[in-house]
């Protein structure tokens, strides 16, 4: 039982790892569509 | 009034992405299956037992880190040819990928380690060599944070990058180079027939991740460029391109 208690921590390391990242590129993407939605909002008030 | 005609708010982010929306889906559930598969397939290896099911996640995570940085290399290399912004932004996605997966493979390698080695560290030159790759990459991406001016940011961390790039075949070559702890590189041609397809299958499982994990970083990464362009434009109430304006 030892042994298996370091493979259940590295399978659940790598899961938490994989899908924290996948999680962050998320936010990382929905964070640069508001600032490109904000600068064409500048750039509509600029323009009028 | 600039005369730009500017288009609804497009997204390429999401655009892009539409294209094969699953994507990333499908990579986790091949990465799920072919670790049942490594793990309830595979017998206990002699000398180490069931730890062996460890080297499922570690010698993949390892590999495809070495291939992020090899594609930082590339994507540096070209960038300072070419002098393409997109280059610059491969290789910073693919910098901070490795990163990811660097650090993953120090982590497994310990784990496994504790109980096989009897020591979470040692100076070993595999372990070392490993630790400065995820050095250089942490240290590309502060380089990266620390400078305001998009050119000059490009080709210095081109620079660093080219240097990550250096030190694969140095990870790489380690343990024929310096025969100490660290057993040989783990490969079909190195371990018992049984544990070759359950290797194999994870390496092109994590090689699914990687190239979602890097194909969204950049598009996200290009998202951000085009923004603060637009920005930039719009605070000096200059026209601009009405490819950045509509994506």
């Amino acid at each position: 039982m030892g042994e298996w208690r370091f493979i259940i921590a590295a399978y659940t390391i790598t899961w938490i790892t994989l899908l924290g990242y996948g999680v962050y590129l998320v936010r990382v993407r929905k964070r640069a569509e508001t600032l490109r939605d904000e600068a064409v909002r500048q750039l509509r008030r600029g323009d009028s | 009034m600039t005369g730009v005609t500017i288009a609804e708010p497009a997204s390429p982010s999401r655009t892009r992405a539409a294209r094969f929306p699953g994507f990333g889906l499908i990579a986790a559930l091949v990465f799920a299956a072919t670790q049942a598969f490594a793990l309830f397939t595979t017998p206990p290896d002699r000398d180490m037992g069931n730890l062996v099911k460890i080297l499922f996640v570690h010698v993949p995570a390892a590999q495809v880190g070495l291939l992020s940085v090899a594609l930082l290399l590339v994507s540096s290399v070209l960038y300072l040819w070419k002098r393409d912004e997109r280059y610059d932004l491969v290789a910073a996605s693919a910098a901070e990928v490795g990163v990811v997966l660097t650090a993953l493979t120090l982590a497994l390698g310990s784990i496994w380690g504790r109980p096989t080695w009897g020591v979470w560290w040692t100076w070993d030159p595999r372990l070392t060599s490993t630790a400065v790759q995820l050095l250089i990459l942490v240290g590309y991406l502060a380089l990266r944070s620390f400078v305001d001016e998009a050119d000059r940011r490009a080709v210095w961390s081109a620079a660093v990058g080219i240097l990550g790039g250096l030190n694969v075949p140095i990870v790489y070559m380690s343990v024929k180079w310096w025969r100490t702890l660290h057993q040989m590189q783990s490969s079909p041609s190195t371990v018992d027939p049984v544990y070759a397809w359950g290797l194999r299958l994870n390496d092109v499982a994590m090689l699914l991740l990687l190239i979602f994990f890097v194909r969204r970083r950049y598009e996200a990464a290009r998202t951000q460029r085009e923004a603060e362009e637009m920005l930039e434009s719009a605070a000096l109430g200059r026209p601009v391109p009405n490819e950045a304006a509509n994506g």
